[in-house]
């Protein structure tokens, strides 16, 4: 399809019909950031290698085959990319709506998955079932771990592991009771943590924050005000 | 378990066993349950951060629940389901005075439960210790404590010569050795051989992928991970063929340019790994496996490694990551297997019977392959009947075989005139038929025009008696129970299509529709995304007992 052929290390995509050249290995989102098309992501921080955990950045292939994670494909020559593809954005906006059925409060307004579920316009989550037990870990200085908010997108342990090298924190237990903890599940003081900050930096839900911004947070909350959910 | 940390432990040669999860596996052998001390040392002697052998420690069934000194764990799989929906679960529970998970005050004795051990035809199993016992009376029996052996499966052929039910005798190793391993390479291509551990991917392509791959070190892992519940086939095969899938294996190697192999065997089969070893050391001493295999040049040996019971580590990437030690989610492809696989090498995953079909293909050739199916699939098949059949086993059939043929001619239809009402086929992942469409020949394609899939070949019969609703609970369970936690929709939406069926009232279709589609295409792994398959069924062809509306 392509009319002129692209530098060798250089493939040409088309994002929402629009031609983009992009190098070699380079991801789905990557070419779709680089068009100007916005594909909602969780799991996903640019710092961090990718995980394909969250399936919210879903986009349509032309083609007629199922949708496909951004975050994980890598771009083949002449791709064609809807990234508003129906079928796509109604499996990711399901996906969300199944993220905030997990959470036993909606996450507080200005927070990465407060912005997705906006992006989607959800509300109040259909779904009643099981939600996660209010469990938080106050037992550092300033750090806190609220288990209950944490939704295994793996952020805070890619981020304790690649930017700061701590490998302080880790995924537990498996399922729907999958969540994250530090060190023998023994708090951040008595494991390998640094105190650097980078896992709540990262956090898409502030499952992982500081008391002095929780405090801040609530307030925010009452003031009605909201931030940009999306990077 | 970060990315990065999978790298620097595939950036390190991995010479020193053990494992962090070999060293949990053997703290709780030893002591019955996880301390944090077993935790630090198993983080010393593997190398890895203490947060994640904490991890590890929290991820598989043989790790979590603590043991008495006798340990009993109940099955759960679904043809034991099948045969009295159940009722062995809660009359264990009652007979030992524990729930599934608990252990007596004074430690005597603990409870668990386990999906599948292999004894699909027997009924009801209990395993205690390493001793599987199954059948009537099997409850009575672990409660008074004199369990006996189950009596295994009969295997039998429909073929005049079996190319799998049969011993390996390595002739087809020896035949390859003398030609060029591109003429191997080539055969197992035009004999169009496809995996039989679900998928269907063809053997060659992986091979050929694996071989052309970046890396001098290549690596062979067998995914002896027979998790499906009701499929007890390549439990049959290394306990019976074990040295037909060794000589798989080394075909495989010599194909691929690999010397090293792995079978990664699930806990639940106590049988199968101390025979392969058996089967390995036998092969050494003949020459068969080791250096310089017949003069050729040729090295090739093999490890056998066992899990720690976990349904998801099926799937190659988790099985790796299992293999590894770690916790055996499931990472996104690319980079596959081939590419990038264990510790970060070239790696071949193959079911235990795609290898097994090797040995004739090297010996015979891929025409003749061919011409053992009048399906359109080449070669042959296991497949595997539960207990509700009067005649259950392990059958080897030709792909194209109606089902009606297996269940009813080969199977000898139900016991006590029982009638069909539905076959789940290939395990929990694949769709079921109900009782009108056995006219269906079991291959690929026909079983997918019925929503349904080859699978691992297992084929679980319910009786007029199953209860539908019943039945999607129980395989919801399942899926919830399994989910590895990694991707969203599989993670939290198992468990939202399990209390969709287990609550009382009528089941919203179009939520459970939008559900199975939202599992379907936004899950990771085939886990996630085959477990709507069998709950389509239901609402096809059951949807007044299902209740939907």
């Amino acid at each position: 399809m392509a009319p002129e052929q692209p530098a060798a290390a250089q493939l040409e995509v088309f994002i929402d019909g629009e031609a983009v050249q992009v190098p070699k290995g380079s991801t789905v989102l990557e070419a779709a950031r680089q068009a100007g098309s916005y594909v909602p992501t969780l799991c996903f921080d640019d710092r961090l290698e990718q995980f394909g955990a969250c399936r919210v950045c879903m986009v349509g292939v032309e083609g007629g085959g199922p949708p496909i994670a951004a975050c994980t494909t890598p771009c083949v020559e002449g791709m064609r990319i809807d990234t508003t593809d129906a079928t796509a954005r109604r499996v990711a906006s399901n996906t969300v709506e199944l993220v905030l059925s997990e959470l036993p409060r909606p996450p507080a307004p200005h927070t990465e998955l407060a912005g997705v579920a906006r992006f989607f316009e959800l509300g109040e989550p259909r779904w009643r079932g099981a939600r996660h037990e209010p469990d938080e870990d106050q037992r550092h200085p300033y750090l806190v771990l609220q288990h209950e908010m944490c939704i295994s997108c793996g952020r805070c342990i890619r981020a304790c592991d690649e930017v700061q090298g701590a490998f302080a924190l880790t995924a537990t237990g498996r399922g729907f009771s999958a969540n994250v903890t530090a060190g023998l599940d023994s708090g951040f003081r008595d494991s390998t943590c640094v105190s650097c900050g980078a896992c709540a930096d990262t956090c898409p839900t502030d499952a992982i924050t500081e008391h002095l911004l929780l405090d801040l947070t609530s307030e925010i909350a009452t003031n009605g005000e909201e931030g940009e959910g999306s990077r | 378990m970060s990315r990065n940390l999978t790298e620097i432990l595939r950036a390190e040669e991995p010479q020193s066993p053990p494992t962090a999860l070999d060293v949990l596996k053997d703290a709780v052998a030893d002591h019955g349950e996880l301390t944090d001390d077993d935790r630090r040392r198993a983080a010393r002697l593997s190398g890895l951060p203490e947060a994640a052998v904490y991890g590890i420690s929290s991820f598989y069934d043989d790790l979590l629940a603590p043991r008495g000194r006798r340990h009993v764990s109940v099955c759960t799989g679904t043809a034991c389901w099948a045969a009295d929906f159940g009722e062995h679960v809660g009359a264990v529970q009652d007979a030992l005075g524990l729930s599934l998970g608990e252990r007596s005050a004074d430690h005597g004795i603990s409870l668990g439960q386990t999906v599948c051990l292999g004894f699909c035809h027997t009924g009801a199993a209990l395993r205690e210790g390493d001793l599987v016992d199954a059948g009537p009376d099997v409850v009575r029996r672990v409660a008074a404590g004199s369990c006996r052996e189950a009596p295994e499966p009969q295997g039998t052929s429909m073929l005049d010569e079996p190319v799998l039910l049969r011993e390996g005798d390595w002739s087809g190793l020896r035949s390859a050795l003398e030609r060029d391993p591109a003429e191997l390479l080539a055969a197992v291509k035009d004999a169009n051989l496809r995996g039989r551990g679900g998928a269907g991917f063809p053997a060659g392509l992986k091979w050929e992928f694996a071989g052309r791959a970046e890396g001098d070190e290549k690596v062979i892992v067998v995914n002896a991970d027979e998790g499906d519940p009701g499929s007890y086939i390549d439990k049959h095969l290394m306990e019976r063929s074990p040295e037909l899938l060794l000589e798989g294996m080394a075909l495989a190697g010599y194909a691929v340019g690999a010397s090293r192999g792995f079978v990664f065997v699930r806990s639940e089969y106590p049988r199968s790994m101390p025979i392969l070893f058996e089967a390995a050391e036998r092969a050494r001493d003949a020459g068969n496996l080791g250096a310089d295999i017949g003069g050729s040049g040729f090295d090739f040996d093999v490890e056998v490694k066992e899990g720690a019971g976990s349904y998801v580590v099926g799937e190659e990437t988790a099985l790796l990551n299992s293999l590894m030690g770690l916790r055996g989610t499931v990472t996104a492809r690319p980079p596959f297997p081939a590419e990038r696989g264990w510790h970060g090498k070239p790696t071949v995953v193959n079911n235990v019977e795609t290898l097994c079909n090797v040995p004739f293909i090297a010996a015979n050739g891929a025409e003749a392959y061919a011409a053992l199916s009048p399906g359109a699939t080449s070669g042959t098949k296991l497949v595997c009947l539960n207990e509700r059949f009067a005649s259950p086993g392990m059958h080897e059939v030709s792909f194209g075989t109606p089902i009606e043929v297996i269940c009813n001619t080969i199977g000898g239809g139900l016991v006590d005139g029982h009638e069909i009402k539905a076959l789940q086929i290939g395990g929990p992942l694949g769709g079921i038929l109900p009782g009108t469409r056995l006219e269906t020949p079991f291959d690929f394609d026909e079983l997918a025009a019925e929503g349904c899939m080859v699978g691992h070949g297992s084929i679980v019969a319910f009786d007029e008696r199953t209860d539908i609703r019943a039945l999607a609970t129980h395989l919801l369970e399942f899926g919830a129970h399994e989910s590895c936690g990694k991707c969203f929709p599989c993670r939290i939406g198992l468990q939202r299509g399990l209390e969709m069926v287990r609550q009382d009232g009528p089941v919203d279709r179009a939520r459970l529709e939008e559900l199975l589609e939202t599992l379907e295409l936004g899950s990771l792994c085939a886990h996630g995304g085959g477990m709507p398959a069998p709950i389509r069924s239901l609402i096809a062809h059951f949807p007044d007992e299902l209740g939907v509306a």
